[in-house]
C-alpha cells in the first residue's frame, strides 16, 4: 500500500483496504460536530421532517460557541432556549451549553472526542485544528444535517502534501507567522487546493499542541481542504489524559504514500508577518506596514486562543500599558483556557494593562462582540479579513500573531514585537 | 434555448446556458452575496432578495441582466469562503451551475446542499467565451462549449451526489430519504 494519512483515516472510516486521491466513498464518521447556529437550524428541520431526535446522539457534538452570549435584542436569546429544550426534550448529552463550551475546536480535542486515526465531519475547515491529535476534519457545512438522520455519508478522498518542519522559532516570532508564510505561497493559487496538508518533522515535534492546532487551523487559508500531523508522544500523553476507555488507532503514512508536493519548512528562518486585507495572499513582513494606526487589537479565534497564545501576548504586555485609542479584548477558547490564564495572572495582567478579557467563544472573529465601525483598523489574530467580516464595510483587518497584536496595542501602529519584547523571556516551545 | 438532449425529460444532471465569465477569487462572502449585510446567519432567506443580491457589488445590474439557465465560469477560489446564503443566491437567481478553475470542497457540498452544482473544470475559463454557450453534465463530467464544439472534463458526480441534485438539494433529498425513496 501506498497510502497517505488521510487515505488511511478515510480507508478505516469506508471499512475498506484501500482508496484513491479523487475516488468518492462513503464512510462512516466517527463524530460530527457543529456549531449552535446550525444545530438550532437543524433541529428545527428535523421538526419539518418529522425526525423526533437525532439519530446517533452519542457521535454528534453541538457547541454554543458563536453566540453563548446571546445578546440583548439579538434572536440567540430565542433561538438558545430552543436548542436547550431539544436537548432537555430528547436527552441529547453532547451539547456543549455556555460556560462548558469555547469554541467546538477546543471542545473537540479537550474532551477527547477527538482522537488519532478518526474521522470527524464538521461544519467547517478551520476544525483542521483537531489533526494536531491525529483526527481527520472532514468540512461537510450545511451537510452537518445527515449526521443527525444516519451514521453515514460521502466523502471525496483528497491529495496530500507534506511539509516537513525544521528548527526552531526565533524570539517573537509565532506559529501564527508559519501559517502567513504558507498563505504568502499559496493563498492566490491553487497548489493546496482540494488537498489535506501533512505535517511532520523535528520542528513539529519541539511545538506543543496549542502551537500545532493553531497551525492546523488555518491550512484552509492557504486553500487546503483539511489538515493532519504525526502523532508523536506529546500528542499522544494529550489524547491519553483526555480518551478514557474510548478507542483511537494512530496511522503513519506508508513510504511511498504519493504526495502532491513534499517540502521542508525552516521555523528557524521565519520572520513576523502581517496579512494586509482583503485577502489572505497579502502577506507582508511586519516591517512592510509597520507605523500603520490602528484602532482595536484582538487575540483569540480558533486560530490563536489558546493558553500558548495568550501567554505570547502577556509576554509583550508584561512591562507595557495598551496605548490610548486603541481597544484590545483578549478571548480565550475555552473555559479551561480561562480558568488557567486566571490562574497564571494573565487574567490580571491583561486587566491591568488595559484589555478586555472576553468569555469563550468566537466573539470578535465574526463581529458579535467588539464589532468593526467605519473607518476601524484592526489588528487581529482572527481568521478572516474581507470586509465586512466583523462590522463595518469600511474596518481594515489586519491578521498577525499574538505577539505582533500585543506590541501594536501598546504603541498603538503596527509594530515589530522584537522592538518590545524583553530581551530574555519565556522560551515558548515546549519539550 | 433548446435542450442538448434528445430524450424527452431533460435530466437535471445537464445544464446547459449562456455564459457569464468572472475574475479569479470572488469569494462566497463578500463577492457572491455581501454575507455581511445578511445578518441574522442562521435565518430562511428570502429567495428574491437573494437574487436581488446576487453580484451586486461586483455587477450592479446583473439582477435584470441575468436570465434562467445562465452558467457563471470563474477563475480559481471561486466561492473562498463562504456561508450558506451565497450558492442559496446563485440557485435563486436562476443560474443553473457555476464551473470553475478550482474552490474548496466545502463549497461544492454547501451548493449542492442548496440544489446548486460546481464544476471544478482547470482551464475553463481560457476556454470559453463571455455571453457563449456551455453545456455540463454532471452525471458524465463532460463540460461542452457549444459554440466552438470543444469538450473538457470535470470529475463527474458520484451517484450520492447525483441524487442530491436530482432532489433540488439536501433537504428535499432527506425527505425522500426518509420515504425510503432514495437510490444513493
Amino acid at each position: 500500500m501506498s497510502l497517505t494519512i488521510a487515505q488511511k483515516i478515510i480507508a478505516r472510516a469506508a471499512g475498506t483496504d484501500a482508496v484513491a486521491a479523487g475516488d468518492y466513498v462513503t464512510v462512516t464518521p466517527d463524530y460530527t460536530v457543529m456549531q449552535d447556529i446550525y444545530f438550532w437550524k437543524n433541529i428545527k428541520i428535523l421538526e419539518r421532517l418529522g425526525v423526533p431526535e437525532i439519530a446517533h446522539p452519542d457521535k454528534v457534538v453541538a457547541v454554543l460557541d458563536h453566540t453563548p452570549q446571546a445578546a440583548l435584542g439579538s434572536e440567540h436569546v430565542a433561538r438558545n432556549r430552543e436548542s436547550r429544550e431539544f436537548v432537555r426534550r430528547t436527552g441529547f448529552s453532547n451539547f456543549f451549553d455556555a460556560g462548558r463550551a469555547g469554541l467546538r475546536h477546543l471542545v473537540m480535542v479537550e474532551h477527547g472526542f477527538a482522537r488519532p486515526g478518526l474521522l470527524v465531519f464538521s461544519d467547517e475547515p478551520n476544525i483542521a485544528s483537531i489533526g494536531a491529535v491525529g483526527a481527520l476534519n472532514v468540512p461537510i457545512s450545511t451537510e452537518v444535517l445527515v449526521s443527525m438522520v444516519r451514521d453515514s455519508n460521502w466523502v471525496r478522498v483528497p491529495a496530500s502534501v507534506r511539509f516537513e518542519l525544521t528548527g526552531t522559532l526565533p524570539r517573537g516570532v509565532w506559529i501564527r507567522d508559519l501559517v502567513q508564510a504558507i498563505c504568502r505561497e499559496y493563498a492566490g493559487g491553487d497548489g493546496l487546493v482540494q488537498r489535506c496538508v501533512e505535517f511532520g518533522g523535528p520542528g513539529l515535534a519541539r511545538l506543543g499542541l496549542d502551537s500545532r492546532q493553531g497551525l492546523l487551523a488555518g491550512m484552509y487559508h492557504a486553500g487546503a481542504d483539511t489538515a493532519v500531523a504525526d502523532v508523536d508522544e506529546v500528542a499522544l500523553d494529550y489524547v491519553r489524559e483526555r480518551a478514557g476507555s474510548r478507542p483511537y488507532e494512530v496511522f503513519t503514512a506508508d513510504e511511498d504514500a504519493a504526495y502532491d508536493e513534499v517540502r521542508t519548512w525552516d521555523l528557524g528562518a521565519l520572520e513576523p508577518f502581517v496579512t494586509v486585507p482583503p485577502r489572505h495572499s497579502g502577506v507582508v513582513p511586519v516591517s512592510e506596514v509597520g507605523g500603520r494606526r490602528i484602532t482595536q487589537a484582538t487575540v483569540g479565534s480558533c486560530a490563536s486562543n489558546r493558553i500558548e497564545d495568550l501567554r505570547a501576548a502577556a509576554e509583550v504586555l508584561r512591562d507595557h500599558d495598551i496605548a490610548p485609542g486603541v481597544t484590545m479584548y483578549v478571548t480565550p477558547g475555552s473555559p479551561g483556557v480561562y480558568a488557567q490564564a486566571a490562574r497564571e495572572g494573565l487574567v490580571e495582567l491583561f486587566t491591568e494593562r488595559g484589555a478586555t478579557v472576553l468569555s469563550p467563544g468566537c466573539t470578535t472573529c465574526w463581529g458579535y462582540l467588539g464589532a468593526l465601525g467605519d473607518g476601524d483598523v484592526a489588528v487581529s489574530t482572527n481568521q478572516e479579513n474581507y470586509p465586512g467580516r466583523a462590522g463595518s464595510r469600511t474596518a481594515e483587518i489586519y491578521l498577525a500573531s499574538p505577539y505582533v497584536v500585543a506590541a501594536s496595542a501598546v504603541t498603538g501602529r503596527i509594530t515589530d514585537p522584537r522592538e518590545l519584547l524583553p530581551a530574555e523571556g519565556a522560551v515558548h516551545v515546549l519539550g | 434555448m433548446s435542450s442538448a438532449s434528445t430524450s424527452a425529460a431533460p435530466s437535471p444532471a445537464v445544464r446547459r446556458g449562456r455564459v457569464w465569465k468572472f475574475g479569479d477569487w470572488i469569494s462566497g462572502d463578500d463577492g457572491i452575496v455581501r454575507f455581511s449585510e445578511l445578518r441574522n446567519f442562521g435565518d430562511d432567506h428570502d429567495p428574491a432578495d437573494l437574487a436581488r443580491r446576487c453580484f451586486a457589488g461586483l455587477v450592479p445590474d446583473f439582477a435584470s441582466r441575468v436570465r434562467p439557465g445562465d452558467i457563471v465560469v470563474a477563475g480559481r477560489g471561486f466561492g473562498i469562503p463562504s456561508h450558506p446564503p451565497a450558492p442559496m443566491a446563485l440557485r435563486a437567481a436562476g443560474i443553473a451551475a457555476a464551473v470553475v478553475e478550482s474552490t474548496d470542497s466545502a463549497f461544492v457540498r454547501r451548493s449542492l446542499n442548496a440544489g446548486f452544482p460546481v464544476a471544478i473544470c482547470p482551464g475553463i475559463t481560457a476556454a470559453v467565451e463571455e455571453g457563449g454557450e456551455l453545456e455540463v453534465d454532471f452525471a458524465t463530467g463532460r463540460v461542452t462549449d457549444i459554440d466552438s464544439g470543444a469538450v473538457m472534463t470535470t470529475k463527474p458526480f458520484s451517484p450520492a451526489m447525483l441524487e442530491v441534485l436530482d432532489s433540488g438539494g439536501l433537504v428535499p433529498y432527506l425527505e425522500r430519504y426518509l420515504a425510503g425513496e432514495a437510490r444513493a
